[in-house]
C-alpha cells in the first residue's frame, strides 16, 4: 500500500459538489468514486474498458472510469448515477427502466443510465439505431437489451 | 501496485523538459485506454507518468490550403464530429466511428493509437493510406517523420524516448479522390479490429486508375501499404479479370509478410475477397 505522504490532493466537481480528496497517483477515477467518495452506484465489472459498468460522465462525456486515472479528473466535472436523480425525484430514465423491466440483476444499470442520459441530453429524440450505438459500450448479461432500448425510447418519445 | 510520479503540465515546453529529464523511465499517458490496462497488468512499471491531455498545443484540428493538422490528443470522437475531417478525409470519420464503444471513442486518442503500434490498431492503417506524417517534438526541437518510418516493429515506435507526437499532418487529397474504410469485426460495436481495408482511389475520366493506395489492417505485425498491389492496378482499367488477379495477389502478398500461421487459411482468401468487394464498390459508387 502507498504511504499517505505519496498522496496528492485531487480537486474536482462530483455531481455538482466540489470535492477534495487525497489520492494515490496510481488510483483510477473508479476507485476514488467508489472507495474514497463512497458513491457505490458506479460498478466495477471488467476493469479494462470492456463492460461499461463503470461509466460516468467526465465533462459531459461518457467514459469508462476504470480507464481514467483519478488525477486526470483534476479540475473537471464528474457525474455519476447518484447525480441523475434523488429517491424522491428519479430521472425519467430511472422510472422508465423500472417500469419497463429494463433492470434484472441491476449490475449494468447505472452505466446504462449514464450512457442513455448522455445521449438524450445531446439528442432528445434519437432513433432506435442511435440508442443502440449509445449503449453499445455497455454490456448486459441479463435482459438481452430489448427492454433497455424500449425504456429509453419511451422517455425519448415523452421528452 | 504501481508507484510513479505523476505530472500534468499545461505547457508543451514543460512537458518536453520533463520528458527529456526522465526519458528512460517515463511514460506518456493520453486517454489511457491502452496504458491503464498495461499498468493494471503490471506489464510496465514507469517511474514517471506524463499526462499530455491538458496541453492545448497537442490538441485541435486545423487546416492550411494544402494540409490538415490533427493534434495528437484528438479523440476518436473529436475526429468523428469534425466537419473538416468529414469533408477532407471521410475515411477518417468512418474509422473513428468504428472504434470501440462511445466511452472508448470519448477517451482514446489518435496519438495513442499510433504510439501503441498495435497490429490491430484501426487508426494506424488509415493514416498510412493517407501518407500521413507524425510531428514529433522534444527539447531538441521539432521534426516531421513519415508515418511509414515511425513504427519499428509491432508495439514499438521508432522515435526517441524523449520525443512525443504533437500532431499528425496529412496532405489534402486531389479532387475526385474516393476513399473507403471497411472493418470486418466479430462483434461490430466493441471488438478490437479483426481485419480492415483502407483504400484511396482516383481514376481519370476514361476510368484508368491514376492512383491507388491500399493498407490492410490487423493482418501484418506492422501495417503498411501493399505497393505491389497498388502497382498491379495503377495505370489500368479495373476489369473483372484484373480485379480477380489483384484479389489473389493480395492473399499472396499477405503470406509473404506474415508467413503461414494458424489464421492464414482463413485470412488469405477473406482479405483478397474483401479487398475486391470494397474496391469494386468504390469504383461503382457515385
Ligand atoms: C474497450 C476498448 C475497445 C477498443 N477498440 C478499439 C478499436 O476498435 N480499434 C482500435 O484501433 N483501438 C481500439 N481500442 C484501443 C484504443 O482505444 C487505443 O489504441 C487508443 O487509441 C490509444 O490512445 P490513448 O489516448 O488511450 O493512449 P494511452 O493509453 O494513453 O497511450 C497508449 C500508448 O501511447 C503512448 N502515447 C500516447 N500518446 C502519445 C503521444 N502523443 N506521443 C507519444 N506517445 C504517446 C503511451 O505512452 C502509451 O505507450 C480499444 C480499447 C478499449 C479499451
Ligand atoms: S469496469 Fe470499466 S469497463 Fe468494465
Ligand atoms: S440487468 Fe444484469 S447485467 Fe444488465
Amino acid at each position: 500500500m502507498a504511504k499517505d505522504q505519496d498522496k496528492t490532493i485531487l480537486k474536482m466537481t462530483v455531481n455538482g459538489e466540489p470535492v477534495e480528496v487525497a489520492v494515490n497517483p496510481a488510483w483510477t477515477l473508479l476507485r476514488v468514486i467508489r472507495e474514497e467518495l463512497g458513491l457505490t452506484g458506479t460498478k466495477e465489472g471488467c476493469g479494462i474498458g470492456d463492460c461499461g459498468a463503470c461509466t460516468v460522465l467526465l465533462e459531459g462525456k461518457t467514459v469508462n472510469s476504470c480507464l481514467v486515472l483519478a488525477l486526470q479528473a483534476e479540475g473537471k466535472e464528474v457525474r455519476t448515477v447518484e447525480g441523475l436523480g434523488t429517491e424522491e425525484n428519479l430521472d425519467p430514465l430511472q422510472e422508465s427502466f423500472i417500469e419497463y423491466g429494463a433492470v434484472q440483476c441491476g449490475f449494468c444499470t447505472p452505466g446504462m443510465l449514464i450512457s442513455a442520459r448522455a445521449l438524450l441530453d445531446k439528442n432528445p429524440h434519437p432513433t432506435t439505431e442511435e440508442i443502440k450505438v449509445a449503449i453499445s459500450g455497455n454490456l448486459c448479461r441479463c435482459t438481452g437489451y430489448v427492454k433497455i432500448i424500449q425504456a429509453i425510447e419511451i422517455v425519448a418519445q415523452e421528452g | 501496485m504501481q508507484s510513479y510520479e505523476y505530472y500534468a503540465p499545461r505547457s508543451l515546453p514543460d512537458a518536453l523538459e520533463y520528458l527529456a529529464e526522465n526519458a528512460k523511465n517515463c511514460r506518456i499517458i493520453a486517454g489511457g485506454t491502452d496504458l491503464i490496462p498495461a499498468l493494471r497488468n503490471e506489464d510496465i512499471h514507469p517511474a514517471f507518468l506524463l499526462n499530455i491531455m491538458e496541453i492545448a498545443e497537442v490538441g485541435g484540428i486545423s487546416e492550411t490550403e494544402q494540409t490538415v493538422r490533427i493534434g495528437a490528443i484528438t479523440t476518436f470522437n473529436d475526429l468523428a464530429e469534425s466537419g473538416l475531417i468529414r469533408k477532407e478525409f471521410p475515411i477518417l470519420s468512418e474509422m473513428a466511428l468504428s472504434v470501440g464503444g462511445p466511452q472508448t471513442r470519448n477517451r482514446g486518442t489518435i496519438g495513442g493509437n499510433i504510439a501503441s503500434a498495435a497490429p490491430a490498431a484501426d487508426g494506424l492503417p488509415v493514416f498510412l493510406s493517407l501518407d500521413a506524417e507524425v510531428e514529433l517534438s522534444s527539447r531538441r526541437g521539432k521534426r516531421n517523420l513519415p508515418l511509414n518510418e515511425a513504427i519499428a516493429k509491432a508495439w514499438t515506435p521508432a522515435w526517441g524516448n524523449d520525443e512525443l507526437i504533437t500532431a499528425i499532418r496529412i496532405k489534402k487529397l486531389p479532387s475526385g479522390t474516393r476513399t473507403a474504410f471497411y472493418k470486418l469485426a466479430r462483434r461490430q460495436a466493441m471488438a478490437r479490429s479483426r481485419m480492415t481495408i483502407s483504400l484511396i482511389l482516383r481514376r481519370d475520366p476514361a476510368g484508368i486508375i491514376e492512383e491507388l493506395r491500399f493498407v490492410p489492417g490487423s493482418v501484418m505485425p506492422v501495417p503498411r501499404r501493399m505497393e505491389e498491389i497498388e502497382k498491379l492496378l495503377t495505370g489500368k482499367v479495373p476489369t473483372d479479370e484484373l480485379l480477380d488477379q489483384a484479389a489473389r495477389a493480395v492473399g499472396e502478398e499477405m503470406v509473404k509478410v506474415t508467413g503461414i500461421r494458424w489464421s492464414t487459411g482463413y485470412k488469405k482468401p477473406v482479405l483478397g475477397n474483401l479487398f475486391r468487394i470494397v474496391l469494386s464498390q468504390l469504383i461503382t459508387a457515385g
